[in-house]
């Protein structure tokens, strides 16, 4: 057979091989999609007859989007939800990975233990902190009264309320960040840190000049998970707050939930679920091109 | 004599065999046979519901009408919002996938301008389907209200009533400070803050849902959601009255617990039953459980009444939920059946007096004595109360139009978050309600209201 005739057979059978997957991922990602962005050009009202195939102003959903203060304001507190949880899982992860990368059988039990936030399903952490929120019935309320402190009502507090879903989204997101971060930190061989130490380097420019830049990548692309994913802390907005007080922990994806279900608005939520699709993409193909980037200078 | 005898003996033997033969057949094919004294045998009938306690309650029962009528009842009870939302799916796109459903009382304007109801009149009209011993004009006519169209046409049946009322937990500290039960909204404001922190209680409490808790007071200050609903539903969000309305309701939530804000009605409800709170002013079936419920530790000390009047009105607020049958349904004669039975007088006086559940519908049985007996306690008669309540829409002004306007879901919203702005001090309330005012017709527009 000759060399072309190999090739032809491998990107055959390469063809062979992905297209099941292709067709489950069409169906399942692809089509929904579609759709969604055909009912984003329609006027669709659950209870008006024929508006889901009314095509007659099919750009009127997007350019109502600008002047609607609600939707601008939802990508605001997106943006500093995203940002605040992000830096703090990041941080944090890093702080308790570099604490607790030691061999030790304490250590161990507590890595275990540290996972648990991360595989309960997102409704239960989000029942969680509702109770640890409830100054009725919180055990926080209870130690802040023994103590002589009075503590406002954080989820509907102007001042805290973003802060609760902060904590919480980190409380519950934490352990990702210091998992990746741990496995990156065993990969770094002991002979550098052992050779900074001989050469007088303290503790703190081993961290800077060795740890720091093995785990760099490992952050980033921890941090650009999680900022994807940060767009989909709903559970805990939802139950926490309700997007109050006020808008003030309105985002983007529960005001789509709320036009969709509240008030029937099927086309217009369909509209801002696709700016929303379109600026996770734009976010995520940019740290991609950061990426890609920072290894051509490299 | 012996002719006779042969003729008699012949005879029998014919009666033997056909009877055997009966018999037989019957044997071999017996359920379609017992089937003809069934009128809905074979028959499943799909339904849906809100997660409550009349269904808990009624499900007991529903046994006795599959064995009467032959029909199986596939009862799916979910939680309101989701129940809302696959109801609203179900429907507007057609399909026929239930045969009865809970017609919730926000969505009843729209499920029935949108036609995705069956006229329940044909129904009621015909006296083979319905015996006159039904009698539709039984139910309460204010419970009634939602859900007939312009031409008086109805599209469901009420099971479920709820009447504003207000619930005082803490008589023994009022007397205390000589404060008496609050008939205006200005004694109302003065007692809940006269007990706000006695005793560690506060004045009052509420939940959530703001666009139920708030218009009463907007009313009683003379404004209105819309401008004159159901005809025209231009928001007036930010009349002096609504703005009016809108201070004063943020005041008292001044006396209320912290967070009162994300409360939810449980959350309300305990608070009073353990005397933490003082007033709670809610639907009936929320408020009574002080004086009714084993639950309850404030039981010697607590009061229901009608809720205080407002300066311009006293329009309490009231609600119904109510069975009706999707205009697809497959089975909608079967479905007709079992909404008769469930609301007829019989199973309603059922549940009155085996399970004390009051929140029925049905005039005759709030009137009758059973209930009157049942549902007095401490010499308060909850009943009385809760029909005065629930009649007032029926009575000259429907006040409760706004509710039950189509465009309610999109303007309730806005008047939420409003509210919520001007609760937590982040804006004024003049200007919270001017910015829910444009917010909520450039929203209606949107959604293609003709204002």
């Amino acid at each position: 057979m000759s060399e072309s005739g190999i090739d032809g057979e491998r990107r055959r059978f390469i063809a062979f091989a992905l297209t099941p997957s292709l067709i489950v991922l069409f169906a399942v990602a692809v089509l929904p999609a579609i759709y969604l962005i055909v009912t984003s050009l329609t006027p669709f009202q659950l209870t008006t007859p024929g508006s889901a195939t009314d095509f007659s102003e099919p750009l009127r959903n997007y350019g109502l989007l600008p002047g609607d203060p609600r939707f601008v304001n939802s990508l605001a507190v997106q943006a500093k939800l995203s940002v605040a949880s992000v830096l703090f899982q990041v941080l944090l992860g890093m702080g308790l990975a570099l604490l607790l990368n030691v061999p030790s059988r304490f250590v161990e039990f507590a890595r275990t233990f540290f996972l648990i936030p991360m595989v309960l399903p997102p409704i239960v952490v989000a029942v969680i902190w509702k109770l640890i929120y409830a100054p009725d019935i919180s055990p926080l309320y209870y130690a802040a009264q023994a103590l002589h402190v009075t503590l406002p009502a954080l989820t509907s507090s102007v001042d805290f309320a973003l802060t609760s879903i902060v904590i919480a989204d980190t409380w519950e997101w934490l352990p990702f960040t210091f998992l990746m971060v741990l496995a990156a930190l065993q990969t770094i061989p002991d002979e550098y840190s052992e050779a900074a130490l001989v050469d007088g380097a303290s503790k703190l420019q081993i961290f800077w000049y060795v740890t720091l830049p093995f785990i760099t990548p490992i952050l980033v692309i921890s941090g650009m998970f999680r900022l994807i994913d940060s767009v989909k802390a709903f559970p805990l907005i939802f139950l926490l707050t309700g997007g109050g007080p006020g808008t003030l922990t309105e985002v983007t994806n529960y005001y789509a939930y709320l036009l969709a279900f509240d008030t029937n608005e099927i086309g217009y939520s369909s509209a801002v679920t696709v700016v929303m699709l379109l600026l996770v993409c734009g976010i995520s193909l940019g740290l991609v091109w950061m990426g890609q980037r920072k290894k051509a200078l490299a | 004599m012996m002719k006779t005898a042969s003729r008699a003996s012949s005879i029998t033997r014919r009666k033997l065999l056909k009877t055997s033969a009966a018999g037989a057949a019957l044997a071999a094919f017996p359920a379609p046979l017992i089937a003809q004294t069934k009128p809905f045998a074979g028959v499943t009938l799909h339904g849906a519901s809100f997660q409550h306690r009349f269904f808990t309650l009624l499900q007991k029962y529903i046994p006795e009408f599959e064995e009467k009528t032959g029909m199986k009842v596939d009862l799916q009870l979910s939680a309101l919002p989701v129940y809302n939302q696959q109801a609203n799916l179900e429907l507007s796109s057609g399909g026929s996938a239930y045969d009865f459903v809970n017609v919730t009382f926000t969505l009843a304007t729209r499920w029935i301008a949108a036609g995705l109801l069956a006229n329940l009149d044909e129904f009621t009209g015909d006296a083979n389907l319905t015996p006159v011993e039904w009698n539709p004009k039984d139910f309460v006519d204010g419970a009634q209200v939602p859900y007939r169209d312009g031409k008086g046409a109805t599209y469901g049946y009420s099971w479920e009533g709820g009447a504003m009322l207000m619930g005082l937990s803490r008589m023994d500290l009022m007397e205390k400070k000589g404060l008496k039960i609050p008939k205006t909204f200005a004694e109302l404001a003065q007692v809940c803050a006269e007990i706000n922190g006695t005793d560690g209680v506060n004045g009052m409490v509420s939940w959530f849902l703001h666009n139920w808790n708030l218009p009463p007071y907007i009313q009683g200050f003379g404004g209105n959601v819309f401008k004159n609903p159901p005809g025209d539903v231009m928001p007036a969000l930010n009349t002096p009255e609504a703005i009016q309305g809108v201070e004063f309701y943020a005041n008292l939530l001044k006396s209320a617990p912290k967070g009162v804000l994300t409360y939810t009605e449980d959350q309300a409800r305990q608070s009073m039953l353990t005397g933490r709170s003082n007033i709670f002013i809610h639907s009936s079936a929320w408020v009574t459980p002080i004086l009714l419920s084993d639950e309850s530790k404030v039981k010697d000390t607590s009061r229901v009444v009608r809720s205080p009047a407002g300066p311009v009105h006293d329009y309490p607020a009231s609600n119904s939920q109510g069975l009706g049958i999707p205009r697809n349904a497959k089975n909608q004669k079967a479905a007709w059946e079992f909404i008769k039975w469930a609301l007829s007088p019989e199973i309603s006086m059922k549940l009155v007096r085996e399970h004390g559940h009051s929140s029925v519908c049905r005039r005759s049985i709030i009137t009758s004595e059973d209930y009157r007996k049942l549902n007095t306690v401490n010499g308060q008669d909850l009943g009385a109360l809760y029909l005065e309540v629930l009649e007032l829409p029926g009575k000259g002004e429907n006040y409760m139009a706004y509710r039950t306007s189509k465009e309610f879901p999109i303007v309730g919203d806005v008047l939420n978050k409003a509210f919520e702005q001007v609760a937590t001090g982040q804006l004024p309330a003049k200007d919270a309600m001017n910015a829910a005012q444009d917010q909520a017709i450039a929203a209606l527009r949107r959604a293609g209201t003709k204002l």
